[in-house]
């Protein structure tokens, strides 16, 4: 029962962690809280939907699908942040609130308030095959089944994580990505364009994102124009939770968030399993806001 | 440009007393959810405008003077009117209670915890079947009884909020232009500065949270008796959005531009409803979200920007 309960937590940390990443990002660089960000990864899996029913095969539509999020995240960042990113926090806040409610009542439009499941027979059964089934004739006391889909969505997350982090260490993009988070202006006169590179993380962020809302997609098979609104608030707990602003923090804030909802809905209460995520969030903020790996802030006169 | 204004303001002001004398029932209920939301408005304005700390959890605290008042009313039957000064303790004291732990907080992580804030009433409430009855929803709540007559007319109601909206409004002026007041306004402009100044930030933002809250908690007793009918999805985030909505549209911070933004959107949320085809009718937010966009983009102070009147 534990064992099996961690695995899942492992799964839906992975995903946290994926969506928890961009929140990061764009916080790191630009100090907005993008509330949009949950329902980029919403229109992750609604794309997906709409590819797969066109006939698109499955990996293709996967692709195309992560790329229309890019395309989303980056026109996001131009037409909505871009004019209010030198005006006050509060109207960039807002702004932000203002995309999230567009994007979901668009979804709502555009694929109807009605739950979506992507057809079994346009994704590939490998998914649903069993890759631990316990107990077996080996091993009798544990009770455990984990799937390829978990399996993929596993180690497909930890190879993103780590071709992220290779990204933002070792290439000239990533480096200056990490100087304008330290100085958006110093960054500018070093010739970097920084309009160009923030648009460059908001499409890190929203690719990472339609990743997470596909799996999830196939995962719980079942998608709908609300379901953006619970991630988006879990992961952005996740990210504070790692210290917001810090990449690495936001991976172990999303895995940990994870376990601890499905430990906490399997051992305390399940009525209260979205409860967990907001009570980890409130926790955090009040007595260690800077989280796990973040830096401290010291506010300036 | 501001005599226009001044006599706009004063022909609503003599139209809005009128209102139940045009008869249709439909438009009346429509003018008292109107004037509901001016007094939640107004409410969160305190936070939001005069304070200036971004609350996403209002919603909260109107549920929270819901269900208080919903459920004494059903177990204990207890009248409105000695309701309305329970609901104001409750407001005051929740309020309090999420103003106390998040005094440091400002921005950003403020808004976010006030939002969860929220979320978990709405869950407690959801979930605590024992005492609110969870998603069945709290029903036959009684109405508002007057001198022991039982109010079941609409107009009866209509001028029952707008009176308690009266109250509030001559209330929330008297407190910008005192002392509290200035001091809310300085700890906006900028709180180190304020501090120096001698303003005690952690009595002048609590006071703000249970002023704040209490209006709030008003307007959820008052919704309680009049739909007579209460249930956790009443209270979800978007409530709270839906608020933040009419203060960032009509101006944050400026008490005449909160009550036009309410009486231009929540009036257009009901025509919209009516004229806009079926399956456009559950996605009518989009324009309120691209009202929030379009407002911060090109007129971030809102429809009357708040500006501070040169006294000698």
């Amino acid at each position: 029962m534990l064992l099996q309960q961690l695995v899942n937590g492992l799964v839906l940390g992975c995903v946290y962690a994926l969506i928890a990443v961009g929140y990061t990002l764009v916080y790191g660089v630009i100090e907005l809280i993008n509330f949009a960000h949950g329902d980029i990864y919403m229109l992750g899996a609604f794309f997906m939907y709409t590819f797969l029913n066109f006939g698109v095969p499955f990996l293709p539509s996967f692709i195309l699908a992560v790329f229309c999020c890019i395309i989303v995240g980056i026109l996001l960042d131009i037409i909505a942040y871009r004019p209010v990113r030198y005006s006050e926090r509060l109207a960039a806040l807002i702004t932000a609130i203002g995309m999230s409610i567009f994007f979901e009542n668009m979804a709502l439009l555009i694929w109807g308030a009605d739950i979506k499941r992507y057809s079994a027979n346009l994704i590939p059964s490998f998914f649903r095959k069993l890759f631990i089934n316990l107990p077996n004739e080996h091993i009798k006391n544990v009770f455990l089944t984990v799937s390829y889909l978990q399996v993929v969505i596993i180690v497909l997350s930890i190879i993103l994580m780590i071709a992220l982090h290779l990204i933002i260490h070792k290439t000239k993009i990533g480096t200056a990505m990490r100087a304008i988070a330290q100085d958006k202006r110093a960054a500018a006169l070093m010739g970097i364009d920084v309009n160009r590179v923030i648009s460059f993380t908001f499409a890190l962020g929203s690719a990472l994102a339609g990743v997470a809302g596909i799996f999830i997609g196939m995962y719980y098979n079942s998608i709908y124009p609300m379901m953006g609104y619970i991630a988006g608030i879990k992961a952005f707990a996740a990210a504070v939770l790692g210290g917001i602003g810090s990449v690495p923090g936001a991976m172990l804030g999303g895995i940990v968030l994870g376990m601890a909802e499905t430990i906490g809905a399997g051992y305390i209460s399940s009525a209260y399993r979205h409860g967990i995520a907001y009570a980890v969030m409130i926790f955090v903020i009040l007595f260690n806001p800077a989280g796990l790996m973040g830096k401290k802030r010291v506010e300036k006169v | 440009m501001k005599n226009y204004v001044k006599i706009i303001g004063l022909i609503i002001g003599i139209l809005l007393p009128l209102i139940p004398f045009q008869g249709i029932d439909y438009v009346l209920r429509v003018a008292t959810l109107t004037v509901l939301y001016m007094i939640l408005a107004l409410g969160l304005n305190i936070i939001v405008g005069f304070a200036g700390l971004l609350d996403l959890g209002y919603v909260g605290f109107y549920g929270i003077g819901a269900y208080v008042c919903g459920l004494i009313s059903v177990h204990f039957g207890w009248n409105f009117w000695s309701l309305i000064p329970l609901c104001i303790i409750a407001g005051a004291l929740s309020g309090i209670l999420l103003g106390t732990p998040t005094l440091r907080l400002t921005g950003d992580y403020f808004a976010i915890v006030t939002f969860g804030f929220a979320e978990l009433v709405v869950l407690i409430i959801r979930n605590e079947i024992w005492l609110t009855r969870g998603p069945m929803g709290v029903t036959g709540i009684p109405p508002i009884t007057f001198f022991g007559h039982a109010l079941t007319k609409e107009w009866q109601y209509y001028y029952i909020i707008f009176g308690l909206f009266l109250i509030i409004l001559m209330l929330i002026k008297r407190l910008e232009n005192s002392k509290i007041g200035r001091a809310w306004f300085a700890i906006r402009e900028d709180e180190i500065a304020a501090q120096c100044c001698g303003v005690n930030l952690v009595r002048y933002k609590v006071l703000a949270f249970a002023i704040s809250a209490s209006i709030g908690a008003i307007g959820g007793a008052f919704y309680a008796r009049w739909f007579r009918f209460i249930h956790p999805d009443m209270f979800k985030f978007w409530e709270s959005i839906l608020i933040l909505c009419l203060i960032v549209f009509g101006g944050m911070g400026n008490v005449w531009g909160v009550i036009l933004g309410t009486l231009v959107l929540i009036p257009l949320t009901e025509i919209l409803r009516n004229i806009l085809p079926q399956q456009f009718v559950e996605a009518r937010y989009l324009i309120f979200g691209a009202l929030l966009v379009i407002m911060m983009r090109f007129r971030p102070n809102g429809l009357i920007p708040f500006t501070r009147e040169n006294k000698k």
